[in-house]
Formats: C-alpha cells, structure tokens, sequence
C-alpha cells in the first residue's frame, strides 16, 4: 500500500518551535512563546496569530531568521525515517515558505506551507496554509492509497481528522488536547514513533 | 519458534466494579501503579508496547508522557460501547507477528510472566490461567485436575466448580481478535484446545480483589 507521511513542522520535527527562537533575535520570546502556546491549543485563531506573529517577526532580516532555524535542533530519529522515503514524506506546516524554505531543502521531502512574500522589505503574506486542505489535495493527486499525519497543536487538527491514520506526538511537550482528541495513537518519543510508522 | 514480537495492554476500560473514578491500570500497589508494573515487566521482551486507552485517557497519557515515554498510546474513543476484545485488535494493529495481550487491571509476579512469554515463543496460542477466585470469573475446564503449571485448556464456563481461572492474558498472533464479536475467552474458545500456563497474579475488579493485590503485593516487593 502506498502511504503518504504527513509531519508537522514546528515541535515534531524540529525539538523547538520555530516563532518563539526567531523573537529571542527581539528579546521576545516569551511573549511569542505565550501566544505559540494559546495558539497551539486553539484558543486563537491560528490565521489571525500567525499573521500577527510575522507581523512582529518580520522585523528580523529574512537571511537572520534562515540561520536562527539552521541552530534549531531536529529530531534525529524522524530526519532519518524522511530522508529514507523522501519521495512519500511531506512537510505539512502553517509557517511561511519564506522562513523555513532552507530547512524544508536540507530534510529533502516536499513541503506544503504558508506563503509569504518579501514587499518593500516587509512580510507579505499570500496564503495561509489549512493542513485538512492539504492533505485533501494529496488525496486527490491519486498517488496515494493511504495518508499518515502526525502532528501536536490545533492547527493539525483538520489534517489528523482527514488522514486515514493519525498521530499526536509530544516528543517536545504534550500534544495539545484538541490534537489528542483528533488521534487514533499519542506517542512521546521519535523513537516510538518512527517505529509505529514503519509497522502500520 | 517466533518470540513475542510487542505487548498489548488495554487499559481503556470502566472499571465500574472499583467505582474509584480512575482508570484501574493507575491503581499504585506499593508506591508503583499497575501499568508501570506491567510496563517494566514486559519492556525488556519486546519491542514496542501498545496501551489502549479510553476512559479517562489523559490521566494515563500522562502519566506516560511522565513515565513510559517509548510506549505507543492508542485510543479508543469507542471505549464505553465495546469491550476488551476490541481495545486489544485496535491495539495490535501494527503489529504482524506474535502478540502478548494483557488486561491492565493485572499485578503480575516477575518470574512467572517470564516463563509465559519463553513458552510462548515456541506455542501459536498460549492462554494464561491464575488460581485466583474472583466474584465473576470465568473458570477453565482442563485435560486433567493434577497439579499442574502448563495444562492443557478443554472449555471456559463461569462455573466455580474449576480451580482455574481465565486470567486475562494470552499470547497469539497479533490479527487473532481483528474479527471478534464477544468476549477474548469466546473468541479463544472457538479454537479449544489449546495450551494453558498458570501465571502467579492477582487482577483488580472489586474492592475485595484490591485488598488482595495489595496483600499479594506486599508478599511480591517485599
């Protein structure tokens, strides 16, 4: 059966999320972490936060906020489950093209996200990715028999709901409790979880 | 010989018997819950643990996310609506080869699980028995009434008139429930007969069964 892995990006791939380590650059980070946090657990929209978020994040220069991420940890076990079958991974994230294109590069699988564009020095952005949409879409270009996502916050949840399998992983902190309620499987480690997905 | 390839506790359900409002498999006998327990038991046998989780999952989710962080949770919402059999086809999806099921409400001694699982890689099915009498267990027929830790299982009945009893733990592959109507022991008694092992355990569903884990438990940790 040919299977389709979908990850989150922030706080499953990488072991921080992304926002938060760009706003320490402002001497921010814990009031973006705040708003990642309610965010996460839906108690925002997650339009409208990362809207204001680029907004305040976009006061750090693009080439910058490339090399905060290129620090940012990943998990070792889930590079190594993607770089295995990149052809069937996917990047499935609410963050901005602009920002973590290099990453997305360096993982190697495709990556389906917000988009953002460079305007007169400031952050425009065109599209805010909704995951359920995406995962729809890659129902529909057929190549797939079956669609694995694997995610944490509330903006994963539309994307757990569609996908055949779903998983909340709190390899970092505790999937949010909508993201749990959206699952068939909860793991905590990257470990557990690449063997999970390579046994289903 | 296959040896157990993953372990498949289902901890989703109820426990209205205890009526303590928590799932049971939390249930600390000497200062260590029951699905730790369970947990550092099977952990060095095999490769993955799945535990199903129901009512009042987030209580057993943490308390992995605290403990146990390489154990695979998996939910069953349906959990008021279906029974044991249920929870532990769900929880071996994603296993393929030999499977030990366990209930999770089980205190189990060390060296009798681990005569089970060595036995078990060298059996297809191998049900575990306990001499433990529960208000409603379901009691085992067997080939001979001679004491004997490895019998050979003819029937299941609940009739007190047996010395053995069903102990909620068998080992098997790991699709053998994937079409099961009724109760785990129904479904095991469709394939009659089949090798028995008497495990050392004490299993919590009354009040008067949690007196008696706590007691085995002393005799156990001491």
């Amino acid at each position: 059966m040919r299977t389709a892995y979908c990850f989150d990006l922030d706080g499953t791939v990488t072991t921080r999320e992304i926002l938060p380590c760009i706003a320490s650059e402002l001497d921010i980070a814990e009031e973006v972490s705040t708003l990642t946090q309610l965010t996460m657990q839906g108690l925002i929209s997650f339009e409208h936060s990362l809207r204001l978020r680029a907004l305040i994040l976009g006061h750090v220069p693009v080439g910058r906020v490339h090399e905060i991420i290129d620090e940012i940890g990943l998990d070792p076990q889930i590079v190594e489950f993607v770089h295995e079958r990149s052809e069937v991974c996917f990047l499935i994230t609410g963050n901005l093209d602009l920002w973590i294109g290099p990453l997305a590069s360096r993982l190697g699988c495709r990556c389906i996200s917000s988009k953002a564009n460079l305007v007169n020095g400031r952050i425009r952005i065109d599209h805010v990715l909704d995951k359920g949409e995406a995962v729809h879409e890659l129902r529909r270009s057929g190549r797939f028999e079956r669609i694995i996502a694997i995610g944490d916050g509330a903006n994963d949840v539309p994307m757990l709901k569609v996908a055949d399998v779903s998983v909340a992983f709190g390899g970092i902190h505790s999937p949010t409790p909508p993201a749990v309620l959206a699952a068939d499987y909860v793991v905590h480690s990257g470990g557990s979880l690449c063997s999970l997905l390579k046994a289903l | 010989m296959q040896p157990i390839e993953g372990a498949v506790i289902a901890a989703a359900g109820l426990g209205s018997r205890l009526g303590l409002g928590l799932p049971k498999c939390l249930l600390e006998i000497e200062g260590r819950t029951l699905l730790s327990r369970l947990i550092d038991l099977l952990e060095p046998h095999v490769q993955r643990i799945h535990v199903v989780v129901g009512y009042r999952e987030e209580l057993v989710i943490e308390h992995c996310s605290r403990h146990h962080r390489e154990v695979v949770l998996v939910r069953n919402a349906d959990f008021r609506t279906t029974n044991t059999a249920r929870s532990m086809a769900m929880g071996a999806r994603g296993f393929s080869g030999k499977i030990v099921f366990l209930d999770g409400d089980l205190l189990i001694a060390r060296p009798s699980i681990e005569s089970f699982i060595a036995r078990a890689a060298t059996t297809e099915l191998l049900v575990g028995l306990t001499k433990q009498k529960s208000e409603d267990g379901v009691c085992v027929r067997v080939a001979s009434d001679a004491v004997d830790e490895s019998p050979t299982i003819l029937g299941f009945a609940r009739d007190p008139a047996y010395s053995l009893e069903w102990a909620n733990v068998f080992s098997g592959p790991a699709g053998i429930l994937d079409a099961a109507q009724g109760f785990v022991f129904e479904e095991l008694g469709r394939r009659l007969p089949l090798p028995g092992q008497v495990l050392d355990l004490s299993e919590v569903d009354t009040p008067a069964d949690l007196d008696h884990a706590r007691q085995f438990g002393r005799h156990l940790f001491l």
